[in-house]
């Protein structure tokens, strides 16, 4: 099931072709913290009957771990979104992504069909969460409001290809064209609380580029990235596994708590130092990562490579 | 990594160099436009800017299917490329297809859920979708005959019904216990199929163990099965009138317990001679073949041709010597219609 | 559901299978063809039935090419393939999903 935001690893978001057995059959394999299905844009018009039902009964029958997972839908301006809701709702998916989503109304809108459909349903109500992608200058300059639209919003992402030729402009190695975007996506998560996801990064056979681009969002910090390549995912986790001196700064501060738990004191220190709450938290969150990224046992112990 | 499927635009000249050039290496060389210009869709996957897999869809038929397996698993884009094709096809209504290809792909077809109706040494014709040929021989079996019976067929274009025909038909009635006569179903004569089927079924009324059906998609004009994969042009009426002759001698008169096959001397056409030779070739032992003379009318071999060819001069008491009663009163109600086609060129020679 | 015309779903990609429905007079009737017949084929006939019959499909002709898809293909590739021959694909039959 679906968790919020501060208990969640989200570094990578795998595309998958909601019209492909053997894609949608092996999306688990490969440790993506999201998986997310597509029936829009990966999905032909013929299609998108036999893609809804495939992932339909795929979420039904597959075991995907821990993974979160997430279906993007196609647009509310479709005759397959209303459909792609409900299936998708009834499967109990945790995330429902929105495509072009370009103000809070949209995510509202979402909201209400979701809502619905987990009382046609018998699903509990609440239990389905939300996001939006944002592919237009007007979703960008609207993200703050978007992100703040629903509690059943986990996050926002950026989607480039659009984005870019709504800027007439198109994709450069350098990003320069989608700093604001990025910076704006970004900021507006972190003020709602939720989770910001950069776009796909496409040319498979650049992996210098990958890199440089996936350091630079984290850098921006970024939650992670969408990915359309499995190969993708152990070069997102390289960049974003913590250092040996994070980890043990990380350590520190959850002694430290682990302390004041004891000693049974509402206040948390080190050193001499009071210990705030976001210390605490990117603590928490260091220790996260090394622990999916094999660095630390199941205490908490640093294992060295 | 592949492309999706894309559709290709052959009248785009940069689409059809592409296309040409990729089949050329694979040794399809024909080009000409009798195969080319029914073609209504392409489909492609490409790796990069390379093309690597190509087919096309002409009505019913898939055609130019071509596939480069360099650095992929053998059959997957060959997969790929046919379930693009025969879902293209339903999504436009067509649920029963065919593809004509070279013998050594059959099988290939086959393990896609093709069904071969027959093959020569060098091509094969198979099928996909429904109904297919069980269904279709399903439905015109007569329930009431024993296949120990002599059982015989006959096919005819009867274009229209003439007493030719009717003679031929009366004698392989009079000789055999129950007769089929097949319809030529496709549409590319002056009258149309209904109007063809209804005279036959009237001309022969009176024949009680007559059974006239329509020739579905197996009694098809076989001058029409593609033959672009050949390596030349030279065998292609032999190989288009074998696989005719044998989707008759494997497929269609087992099932319906046909044991012998009339046909009438075609004096006129090479063509027909050709045909009835292979029919002589393929079909005994299993189908005995009756090659009967044509009957005369005032020294002249009676022919449809004959009657088309006074239909367009509008002399109709030409014709009355030539067919039975029913087509006459019909040439004679609609003749004006019949003229009219015509003159919109529809083409009055052949058979 | 009643088949109002022939229709197919699904490829012919691996892990996939490739569904044809056409209208039928005697049950439902199996036409398969797949590499591991053998050991699946009635496991793939039986899901393929099932599926139907939950749709109230009694008779249908199938044709089903098997490229080595899961339960969870077939079934979901013989539900699209229903509602399409049934013309009912504008509302998901909910109650089979």
């Amino acid at each position: 099931m679906a968790q919020k935001n501060e208990e969640r690893l989200r570094r990578t978001m795998m595309f998958v072709p909601g019209n492909n057995p053997a894609m949608v059959k092996d999306a688990g394999i490969y440790g993506a913290d999201s998986i997310m299905f597509d029936l829009e844009d990966a999905v032909s018009m013929a299609e998108k009957d036999a893609a809804r039902d495939l992932v339909y009964e795929a979420i039904q029958s597959q075991d995907y771990g821990n993974a979160e997972l997430v279906v993007r839908v196609n647009g509310q301006d479709t005759p397959y979104y209303n459909n792609d809701v409900k299936a998708m709702v009834k499967a109990g998916i945790d995330v429902v992504r929105l495509p072009k989503v370009e103000d809070a109304q949209m995510i509202q809108t979402l909201e209400k069909d979701v809502l619905a459909a987990e009382k046609q349903f018998g699903r509990e109500e609440g239990s389905t969460h939300v996001m939006a992608a944002i592919e237009s200058a007007k979703g960008v300059l609207n993200v703050a409001e978007i992100a703040a639209a629903s509690d059943r919003m986990i996050g926002v992402a950026l989607s480039a290809e659009d984005y870019t030729t709504d800027m007439k402009t198109h994709r450069y190695p350098d990003g320069a064209e989608l700093e604001f975007a990025r910076n704006m996506v970004l900021h507006a998560a972190r003020a709602a609380g939720i989770a910001a996801f950069d776009t796909v990064f496409t040319n498979m056979d650049d992996t210098e580029g990958f890199y440089r681009e996936t350091r630079y969002i984290h850098q921006l910090g970024f939650d992670g990235k969408s990915l359309v390549n499995p190969r993708q995912i152990s070069m997102v986790n390289s960049v974003y596994e913590p250092t040996q001196k994070e980890i043990k700064n990380a350590q520190n501060v959850i002694t430290a708590i682990e302390e004041a738990r004891i000693k049974g004191s509402g206040v948390i220190s080190m050193n001499g130092q009071m210990v705030d709450r976001p210390v605490v938290l990117r603590a928490q969150r260091v220790m996260r990562l090394a622990k999916a990224s094999n660095l630390v046992d199941e205490e908490g112990n640093y294992i060295e490579k | 990594m592949d492309s999706e499927v894309r559709e290709l635009r052959l009248r785009n000249p940069s689409d059809y160099k592409k296309w040409r050039t990729f089949l050329e290496s694979l040794n399809i060389f024909n080009f000409e436009e009798s195969e080319v210009s029914g073609i209504d869709l392409t489909l492609g996957i490409f790796s990069g800017e390379d093309l690597v897999a190509t087919g096309s869809l002409a009505n019913n038929t898939l055609k130019y299917i071509g596939v480069c397996n360099k650095n992929v698993v053998t059959g997957s884009r060959f997969n790929v490329i046919v379930s693009a094709l025969v879902n293209r096809e339903f999504q436009r209504g067509i649920f029963h297809m065919f593809v004509f290809t070279k013998k050594k792909y059959s099988a290939s077809f086959q393990h896609v859920g093709f069904s071969e109706l027959a093959s020569t040494e060098d091509a094969a014709v198979l099928e996909n979708g429904k109904p297919g040929i069980e269904d279709y021989l399903g439905e015109i079996a007569e329930s009431s005959v024993s296949p120990s019976e002599k059982i015989a067929g006959i096919v005819m274009n009867a274009n229209p019904f003439t007493n030719g025909h009717r003679a031929l038909v009366e004698k392989a009635a009079s000789e055999n216990d129950f007769v089929y006569v097949f319809v030529v179903q496709t549409e590319a004569s002056l009258f149309r199929f209904d109007e063809r089927l209804r005279l036959v079924q009237e001309g022969t009324q009176d024949l009680t163990n007559v059974k006239v059906v329509s020739g579905g998609n197996y009694m098809v004009s076989y001058l029409t099965f593609p033959a672009y994969f050949l390596p030349s042009s030279e065998d292609t009426i032999r190989y288009q009138t074998t696989l005719d002759a044998r989707i008759f001698r494997n497929k269609i008169a087992p099932r319906l317990g046909i044991n012998k096959r009339y046909v009438g001397t075609e004096p006129f056409s090479r063509t027909t001679g050709v045909y009835n030779q292979v029919l002589a070739e393929e079909l005994p032992p299993n189908v005995e073949l009756s090659v009967v003379d044509r009957v005369q009318a005032e020294d002249k071999p009676v022919t449809a041709t004959a009657v088309r060819q006074a239909i367009k001069a509008d002399k109709l008491s030409a014709i009355k010597a030539l067919v039975p009663t029913s087509t006459y009163d019909f040439i004679n109600n609609n003749k004006n219609e019949l003229i009219a086609r015509i003159q919109k060129g529809m083409n009055i020679n052949g058979n | 559901m009643e088949i109002k015309e022939t229709a197919i779903a699904g490829t012919l990609e691996s892990s996939d299978i490739q569904i044809m429905l056409a209208k039928g007079a005697n049950g439902i009737e199996i036409d398969l063809e797949s590499d591991v017949k053998k050991q699946f084929g009635q496991q793939i006939e039986s899901v393929i039935t099932t599926t139907l019959n939950q749709l109230g499909i009694e008779s249908a002709s199938v044709k089903a090419v098997d490229k080595g898809a899961l339960d969870c293909v077939i079934k979901a590739r013989t539900i699209a393939a229903a509602q399409r021959a049934g013309q009912t694909t504008d509302e998901p039959a909910w109650e089979v999903l």
